[in-house]
């Protein structure tokens, strides 16, 4: 197992700068995931670590050792790409114990590793199988399996679940984690999914733009997101972000609603407050009224978009089941100690 | 044959239909196309494979007439068709083997990036398009001491003890339309395989690379295994051409000096075309027919065995 650090790491493609400034220390055995939009660079990030993509910028440790310019075959990783790359023309025992073909091992102790893998992973019956009469899943499985008996130092997985139906993925998930338990590896996990990031994540590094946004552990990104990205990334449904200014050691809302946080530095532009973070409440009493344009009753949760005099839409989770319907009146709270306030740059400010 | 009377729906009319429609009507759809593959094809093979066992000879129309197996008497006799036989297989599996080597390392040159690569890519073909005439008479004159400079060059680096013309000298005068040949099917199977090398997914490489594969390895176990069907039916293809292709030997040597460079085709042409022995032609070109089928099935049974996707 493996330490991974990540000194100053850039990336340019000519004059066109796609990652920068990248800093990130990986423990050995800690699970990381890297999440962002689309085009954030996370993937090539990956890809960067992986030594298929060089490094233009900055320096990449394994256990403390340099390993810029070596080939992906001296970094003694193994990968999970997101089209799983299984090698068609080779059965599954094959393509799992590829890795060991190509270093020569001995072909009893290739068959008892991969047979060992195959049965963690349920594949052993289909062992003998090509790539092609494979279902999704099983592919997906091949392609961890073939990792594993690849015993590498850390493992990396470019967005392995995106192409699997929604209760395959929850299920393939569950897999990764226990495979994390099990071996305890250092693991680089790269998704767009938040889901994926909060429940697999030791610490997860939240990247927007080439750069990273903050790095911490999934609670951590939601109770203090670093900026208004992150609280508006993480976290579903997503933030509701208001507009506000300061008026001494509170803030003023633009429906005249007063505010008061703690800790506040600097002048406020906006107001973050997470969905769940309202609650319901008598309207003559309430921080804002409006009505209720949309209710969706989930069973464990309702979720009112409702129309605020004075400010516009705004969401609203609710545990259970609430009576209410569209067209209804509604007085609504917050709970000012879960309130998070923006400066004009969308950093967080109050502590 | 189906009378069709008039019957009660749902009388026995459904069981005469039947037998029409299962047995004799699909084979009605098809007659059209039968009839012009066995108009082109069928008929002018059977005419010639029949040829073969008469005695056609224009010289000696009064000589015609059925003569049995004695055609294939003479061919067995025949020294040289069978010296014809062993230049056929030097000069197809000569050709054929230098043709894909070189063909697939252009291929896997032309498959990286470098710049210009369109205009390469388009020079290649070129040898492909230039008539295949043409390129006889420009490599029997590079050949040519008087005009061309190979002799020359070849003697310089002491391939040869002087610049002598190598189609005139019956141990060599083979290797001079192999040359041409070479030059002129190299671009073939770089297009090919180009075409299937550019279908491998990258990603099957950057897998193999962390799975610790070297640069050898890599195109061992998964270039090859992937152009591998490309292969088998290239090489098959161009087989079959080369061995039946007499252009480029008709036309640099004619089959000379003393038959060294006759091969089975440029054999049956100059008997045909030359002594007019049609009967005895078909019956060579029906030997080549019989070595080609066997060629082809080997290959056949070869891809079914090793070719996997």
């Amino acid at each position: 197992m493996a330490r991974l650090e990540l000194r100053d790491i850039g990336k340019s493609y000519g004059t066109m700068e796609v990652l920068r400034d990248i800093n990130l220390s990986v423990a050995d055995g800690e699970f990381i995931v890297l999440v962002g939009p689309s085009g954030c660079g996370k993937s090539t990030l990956l890809r960067m670590i992986a030594g298929l993509e060089p490094i233009t910028h900055g320096e990449l440790l394994i256990d403390g050792r340099r390993m810029n310019d070596a080939a992906p075959r001296d970094r003694d990783i193994a990968m999970v790409f997101q089209s799983y790359a299984l090698y068609p023309h080779m059965d599954v025992a094959r393509n799992m114990g590829f890795s060991m073909e190509i270093r020569g091992a001995r072909a009893e102790e290739r068959r008892s590793k991969v047979a060992a893998a195959a049965k963690t992973l349920g594949l052993d019956v289909l062992t003998e199988r090509l790539p092609k009469a494979l279902s999704g899943g099983q592919r997906q499985r091949v392609a961890m399996g073939r990792a594993i008996v690849r015993d590498p130092q850390a493992f990396l997985f470019d967005e392995p679940l995106s192409n699997l139906d929604a209760a395959l993925r929850v299920e393939m998930r569950l897999e990764i984690a226990r495979l994390h338990h099990r071996l305890g590896a250092t693991m680089v996990y790269v998704t767009h999914d938040q889901v994926e990031a909060l429940t697999l994540a030791d610490r997860i590094v939240v990247m927007n733009g080439g750069i990273v946004q903050q790095v911490g552990t999934p609670l951590e990104l939601y109770d203090t997101p670093a900026n208004r990205f992150v609280a508006q990334f993480i976290g579903s449904p997503t933030m509701n972000v208001l507009p506000a200014s300061r008026e001494g050691g509170d803030v003023r809302l633009s429906n005249g609603a007063l505010i008061s946080l703690e800790g506040l530095e600097g002048p406020v532009a906006e107001l973050g407050i997470r969905p769940e973070h309202l609650d319901l409440a008598d309207p003559d009493n309430a921080t804002f009224t409006g009505s209720a344009d949309v209710v969706e009753h989930l069973g464990s949760d309702t979720n009112i978009y409702a129309q605020i005099d004075g400010i516009g839409p705004l969401m609203v989770r609710q545990h259970g089941h609430v009576a209410l319907r569209a067209g209804d009146r509604l007085g609504i709270v917050v709970q000012p100690e879960r309130v998070h306030a923006f400066d004009a740059t969308g950093a967080r400010i109050n502590s | 044959m189906t009378t069709f009377t008039n019957k009660a729906p749902g009388g026995t009319r459904a069981r005469t239909s039947l037998y029409w429609r299962y047995l004799v009507e699909p084979y009605l759809y098809l007659t059209p196309a039968i009839l012009l593959i066995a108009l082109v094809m069928l008929f002018p093979l059977i005419v010639g494979i029949s040829y073969s066992f008469q005695t056609v000879n224009l010289l000696h129309l009064d000589k015609g007439g059925w003569a049995g197996l004695s055609n294939y008497a003479d061919l067995w006799a025949d020294r040289k068709f069978w010296l014809a036989l062993e230049n056929t297989l030097v000069w197809t599996f000569g050709s054929v083997f230098f043709q894909f080597t070189l063909g697939l390392g252009l291929a896997l040159l032309l498959n990286t990036r470098f710049p210009g690569r369109r205009v390469f890519q388009a020079l290649v073909f070129l040898p492909w398009a230039v008539p295949t005439f043409l390129t006889a008479l420009i490599w029997a004159w590079l050949f040519n001491p008087v005009i061309g400079p190979l002799p020359h060059w070849l003697a310089a680096v002491g391939a040869l003890s002087e610049p002598y013309n190598i189609l005139g000298d019956p141990e060599l005068a083979i290797w001079g339309p192999i040359t041409a040949n070479i030059w002129y099917g190299v671009p073939f199977f770089a297009i090919t395989l180009l075409a299937a090398l550019q279908s491998i997914p990258s990603e099957l490489y950057e897998a193999a690379e962390i799975d610790g594969a070297t640069a050898w390895q890599s195109f061992t176990k998964i270039t090859l295994p992937f152009l591998a069907p490309m292969i088998a039916i290239t090489v098959m293809l161009r087989t079959i051409w080369i061995a039946n292709f007499a252009d480029l030997i008709f036309i640099m040597t004619a089959g000379g000096p003393a038959n060294s460079t006759q091969i089975l085709s440029t054999y049956v042409f100059t008997t045909a075309f030359k002594k007019l022995d049609f009967g005895y032609a078909s019956t060579i070109a029906v030997a080549l027919l019989g070595l080609l089928f066997i060629y082809a099935a080997l290959v056949l049974a070869l891809r079914r065995k090793f070719v996997k996707v």
